[in-house]
């Protein structure tokens, strides 16, 4: 490349691009220079002077331009005059560096002296204590002395609170701005801010609730003193005590790498325990960041309320049994079913359950009627054809590029996918978003439609025919399709905000032919490095689930079956005529959700479930199973890869993995033995029978390579406390236009759904109540409230103010809300949110309570 | 509220900026709100975040860094005296106590009648000049306990005619925004 | 042969000077030796003379443990219900004499002294599990004048963990 520049350090040639800090390109030869304030995610600032180094330039003679040489023929270095900051000085090629002198020592050793005259000596009870950048540069840079006394020290408050979530010390606070500039550059939510100047500078938060941010746990990690720290693992425990344990993210689409880190704890009856949750490197991604969600959900994993023991309907009361009255119960009652016994699943099961799963229903019972029980978005089978492309990286798009956001609401969905193409955006990617109301990501939009209510899909095909005539058409359409033909790699995400089934169908069809449309050059925008549809799938392995066959018409590996079976709404319908007689539900609660009328006519309904849902509540037996803590498996993320998780705690009770109850049942129906490992449910069984996972195993998952930056090692004051990954950057499988050319799709036609006087839709919020998150204390504050938004005119008309308690009937139920009048709605469309989903446009009666 | 009150102004303000550069108008803005309001309380505070669209921990940041924006409530003309090294050689901190006791009031108290409130501050660069004090971004130097009598003799007198509060920078920014 | 008898005479008259001299037997358990003022016994945890404990949790004294003896978990203080100074103590501290070797390091390694090896040696157990000993069994009983923790305390009293804090010498 020609944008290498080579320079020097400490005697190391190295060849690095241009615009690379000095700090940074060190990095690259394993020169270590100390930083505080810089981060390599951020931008420079120079702040802290902990990063001085010699920095050296070879002399040209002026008159003529030529290098000056010294008597040997080297070029002459001029030194400059004093030390440079390594972390605001870009490379420029020639450049020497020298940080092993005894002028840098000097520095470095004035700095800590410098920091420490007002850091409390408190390391013993800091939580950072172990894993702290001041503690490890002062040990490696510190003089041991100190010309100050301790008499002088700043006195300051130790705990404040910034919200419910992060606790300030203000002794601890070295003022590197790390957290503030991580708010305002990477979270866009500027909620916390320097304070006062000088020694009394502190950070303080005025937003309501205080600190409020869903990013808000990562300043504690890149934080390089104990300053911050999270109220779910203040005093938690010492780093060093901690075991760390690699995961994924049971939460959402997007796979974080995360890792848990646990600890045998005297509080939980001597039980391992999960203490934090911290992130772990994955540039791929989630590259060194979590949201707030992923941190603090982890406590239904060792929540009081989990099920213990199989439990059996005796009498009509649920009462406790062995594992194997109940799994025979079971094998017997399905059998007699046979091939009508249904089956419902949830989507955050791994991938081991799920084929399991549908291969006790296809090969034990010769049933297809199995499905997920809460369907919102449809397409798997669009993005097995066209979904971005393996070995995409949204960090890669920029300038040329265009994403599309169609009918997603990302920030509250995808909190990882709006950072990153919230982040795209700014490095100069068009984004194209469309919805029918305002969201965070339209700030960052090049081009913004707010289509009309229940326009979403004529939207999108009105834009799908712009961009086939390609007239050049001057409307905002033509532009935006004019944009997404012409750009050099387009990704598109769509969800399902406000729309139903059918409807999500019908865009993921329409995206995927507008990605196939072809420019000028003859390259369309699937099967390329960097292209492709992803769809927001509402948890964390719904791709998983498409995958795997949880699909009445589609086996595993989107193999179309014969004759279909029943989907969900039609074994709902069953469970109310009698049709369907015996169900399995799994890691889903569609009495909960309203989904399912309690157990019908039903005459066997098991259920496997971590808790005593509502439908658990209602069925003859149920199996408890272990949650993605206890075991190891694999989910597959909304962009196609396929990551393993491993176990981090002791099983709860006799609970068991998913996998393991559903062969346990097939092998009593006289099908295959168990398979010992979920390692080897992947190899015999996913493997084998899914072709998109054919060349993958456990260990292909498992690998690593070097990762840029270089976070996560030894010196925790470069990147923070981000684990660093060893365990796996996940594989993502080939999709279909990889391999060849896809046809494009017969975009079937849908009615939108019906809208009342004032239609009303359903918006996703990250916190909003459920069976997971309820279980977490630390966020219970946060919880989305029951809200109605109106628009000011809308709410005029309606007389209903902000505060006001008003009743929404939806779906024949009504809902408590609290009326805001802020903005958030467009004029003529009502949102409720903090409540649970809700398909499509909703004819909904608002009254005032 | 800022937004009617101050329509004309807060819109001629707005309007020096550049449409993505609209938060640069925070100063003047914090001004303002400070004339309206007497010192930067809370509810200052979210007006102007408000009024261009921030969040309010930025307007806190700013009121902190400059020793111009109050976060307490001051009295209508406020003393700032500086005490640093210079000054004090010259009697800075004997006259700061001979200030206190006179005004029967704490630094940073205001007194009963809402007049007068003394700040300790930072050098203001009249080090030859001192002791010395800012009353409204006024100077007044050379002073003593007879000159500080007349001065305040001389304030309570322009309040009693019914002075205007006697932000000068504010009132400059007002006037500017009318031309 | 008058040597041989002369000799014998002289050890038995070394046996009879001891039936004069003052035993050295101790009568334990009844009587117990008083031990050296450097003698490493069992671990006691101490308390600031107004009743606090001193130990803060820090568990710099299980890292400090070769033979991974201790166990130590932190909780908060609060003003309310305070155990020790600062916002950190330990609400479990158990220490397995089975696997303790007494070599102190943990006293060493202890920020502010509570952790201190004292003079009782009486260390033996019917089974294991009665070797641990737990945080109320290593705790010294309140000094007069001061009073049991958890301690209702007046808020800013207490907000530092380590009182005095000095250079590093």
């Amino acid at each position: 490349m020609s944008d290498l520049v080579t320079i020097f350090v400490d005697g190391i040639e190295l060849q690095v691009e241009q615009g690379a800090t000095v700090v940074d390109a060190s990095k690259r030869v394993d020169v270590d220079i100390p930083v505080f304030c810089h981060h390599p995610k951020l931008e420079p600032v120079g702040m802290c002077r902990m990063c001085l180094v010699e920095i050296g330039m070879p002399m040209r003679d002026r008159a003529t331009g030529e290098p000056v040489l010294e008597e040997d023929g080297s070029p002459q270095i001029n030194w400059g005059r004093g030390l440079q900051t390594g972390c605001t000085v870009r490379v420029a090629d020639g450049m020497r560096v020298r940080t092993t002198t005894d002028v840098v020592d000097e520095a470095r050793e004035n700095v800590i002296e410098f920091l420490l005259t007002s850091h409390p000596l408190d390391c013993p009870i800091c939580d950072k204590g172990g894993e702290c950048p001041l503690q490890n540069l002062t040990m490696a840079h510190g003089l041991g002395e100190s010309a100050f006394d301790f008499d002088s020290k700043m006195q300051n408050e130790k705990h404040v609170p910034l919200g419910e979530l992060i606790f300030l010390d203000r002794e601890r606070c070295i003022q590197c701005a790390r957290c503030t500039r991580f708010q305002d550059e990477i979270a866009d939510d500027p909620v916390i801010g320097f304070h006062n100047r000088g020694r009394a500078l502190e950070i303080v938060t005025l937003s309501d609730p205080g600190f409020d941010s869903y990013w808000s746990g990562n300043t504690t990690d890149i934080c390089p003193v104990g300053a911050l720290t999270t109220a779910d693992f203040r005093f938690g425990a010492r780093p060093w005590e901690l075991i760390p344990v690699a995961s994924i993210s049971p939460h959402g689409p997007e796979g974080a790498n995360i890792t848990m880190s646990t600890r045998q704890e005297a509080k939980s009856g001597g039980r391992v325990v999960i203490k934090r949750i911290m992130p772990r490197q994955n540039e791929l991604v989630n590259e060194i960041w979590i949201s707030d969600h992923t941190r603090f959900v982890h406590h239904f994993a060792d929540a009081a309320d989990r099920l213990t023991k199989p439990l059996i309907r005796k009498g009509g009361v649920l009462v406790e049994t062995d594992w194997d009255t109940a799994l025979t119960t079971v094998a017997e009652k399905l059998q007699a079913a046979g091939s009508s016994a249904a089956g419902l699943s949830g989507d955050r099961p791994s991938n081991e359950d799920l084929f399991a799963f549908q291969k006790l229903f296809r090969q034990g019972l010769k049933s297809h009627h199995i499905d997920l029980a809460a369907s919102r978005i449809a397409g798997g089978d669009v993005t097995a054809q066209v979904g971005i492309a393996s070995g995409s990286n949204l960090l890669d798009l920029g300038r040329g590029d265009v994403i599309v956001v169609v009918a997603s609401d990302l920030h509250e969905e995808a909190p990882i996918w709006w950072l990153r193409v919230k982040q795209a955006a700014e490095r100069g990617a068009q984004l194209v978003v469309l919805n029918v109301r305002p969201t965070r990501l339209d700030k960052f939009a090049t081009h913004l439609v707010h289509y009309p209510v229940g326009e979403a899909v004529a939207t999108v095909r009105q834009l799908l025919g712009a961009a086939q005539i390609s007239d050049g058409a001057s409307d905002q359409i033509g532009k935006i399709a004019e944009a997404i033909v012409g750009a050099t790699n387009v990704v598109a995400f769509y969800g399902y905000e406000g729309l139903t089934y059918a409807e999500t169908d019908v865009l993921a069809k329409s995206l995927a032919n507008l990605l196939q449309v072809k420019n000028s050059d003859g390259h369309s925008h699937v099967g390329r490095v960097n292209n492709g549809l992803i769809a927001v799938w509402p948890h964390n392995n719904t791709q998983g689930a498409w995958d795997m066959g949880i699909h009445p018409a589609l086996a595993p590996g989107y193999q179309s079956v014969d004759q279909p079976g029943r989907s969900a709404a039609e074994i709902y319908s069953g469970v109310q005529d009698g049709t369907v007689q015996t169900l399995f539900v799994m890691a889903a609660d569609p009495v909960g959700d309203g989904l399912m009328n309690g157990r019908g006519l039903l005459d066997f309904l098991v259920v496997q479930e971590l808790f005593l849902t509502e439908t658990a509540k209602v069925a003859d037996v149920v199996l408890p199973a272990q949650s993605w803590a206890e075991r190891d498996g694999t989910f597959t993320n909304g962009e196609r890869r396929v990551q393993r998780y491993y176990p981090a705690i002791q099983p709860v009770g006799e609970s068991r993995p998913d996998w393991q109850i559903i062969e346990q049942i097939g092998h009593k129906m006289g099908l295959d033995k168990p398979h010992f490992a979920a390692s080897l449910v992947f190899k015999k069984g996913i493997a084998a029978g899914v072709p998109q996972y054919s060349d993958m195993d456990y260990r292909s998952i498992a690998k690593v390579e070097k990762q840029y930056p270089d976070v996560g090692g030894e010196d925790l004051y470069y990147g923070g406390t981000s684990y660093e990954n060893k365990h796996g950057l996940g594989q993502q499988w080939t999709s279909a236009a990889e391999s060849g050319d896809v046809a494009m799709f017969t975009v079937p036609d849908v009615t939108p759904s019906a809208a009342g006087a004032l239609p009303v839709i359903r918006t996703a919020a990250l916190y909003t109540p459920g069976t997971l998150i309820n279980r977490s204390d630390v966020l219970s504050p946060r919880m989305a409230q029951p809200t109605l938004h109106l628009h000011a005119a809308d709410a005029d008309r309606l007389s209903i103010a902000t505060g006001d308690a008003v009743i929404v009937s939806v779906n024949g139920q009504s809902l408590q809300l609290s009326a805001h009048v802020n903005g958030a709605a467009p004029q003529g469309l009502a949102l409720i949110n903090g409540v649970s989903y809700a398909a499509g446009v909703l004819d909904a009666k608002i009254e005032t309570a | 509220m800022l937004k009617e009150k101050y329509a004309k102004e807060i819109e001629s303000l707005l309007a020096r900026y550049p449409e993505d550069k609209k938060v640069s108008a925070i100063l003047s803005l914090m001004h303002i709100a400070q004339k309206e309001y007497g010192y930067m309380s809370q509810e200052a505070k979210e007006e102007v975040a408000d009024i261009l669209g921030i969040d309010p921990t930025h307007v806190l940041s700013i009121t902190g860094f400059y020793s111009l924006y109050y976060e307490e409530p001051v009295g209508e003309y406020v003393l700032e005296i500086c005490n640093d090294l210079a000054c004090a050689l010259r009697g800075a901190d004997e006259f700061i106590d001979m200030a206190c006791q006179k005004l029967g009031v704490q630094k940073d108290e205001i007194t009963p009648d809402g007049l007068f409130s003394i700040k300790n501050v930072m050098c203001l660069g009249a080090c030859d000049r001192a002791p010395m004090l800012q009353c409204n971004l006024k100077f007044h130097e050379h002073l003593d306990e007879e000159k500080f009598d007349q001065l305040i003799d001389h304030y309570r007198q322009r309040a009693a005619e019914g002075d205007d509060r006697a932000h000068e920078v504010v009132d400059k920014i007002l006037i500017e925004t009318h031309h | 042969m008058i040597d041989g008898i002369v000799e014998l005479l002289r050890g038995m008259g070394i046996t009879l000077s001891h039936l004069f001299k003052k035993p050295v037997t101790y009568q334990y358990p009844e009587e117990k030796r008083p031990v050296r003022y450097r003698f490493k016994g069992r671990h006691e945890l101490k308390r600031y003379d107004n009743g606090l404990e001193k130990c803060i949790g820090c568990s710099l004294c299980a890292a400090a443990c070769p033979a991974d003896a201790i166990f130590v978990e932190a909780s908060e203080n609060t003003d309310a219900e305070r155990f020790s100074p600062g916002e950190r103590y330990a609400s479990t501290y158990e220490i397995n004499m089975l696997r303790c070797i007494f070599c102190g390091f943990c006293e060493d390694a202890c920020p502010t002294e509570a952790i201190v090896l004292e003079d009782k040696y009486e260390l033996s157990f019917y089974d294991r599990a009665s070797a641990i000993y737990t945080k109320e069994m290593l705790i010294v009983p309140v000094p007069e004048g001061g009073q049991d923790t958890p301690q209702i305390t007046e808020p800013g009293m207490f907000d530092r963990s380590i009182p005095d804090m000095e250079n590093p010498k």
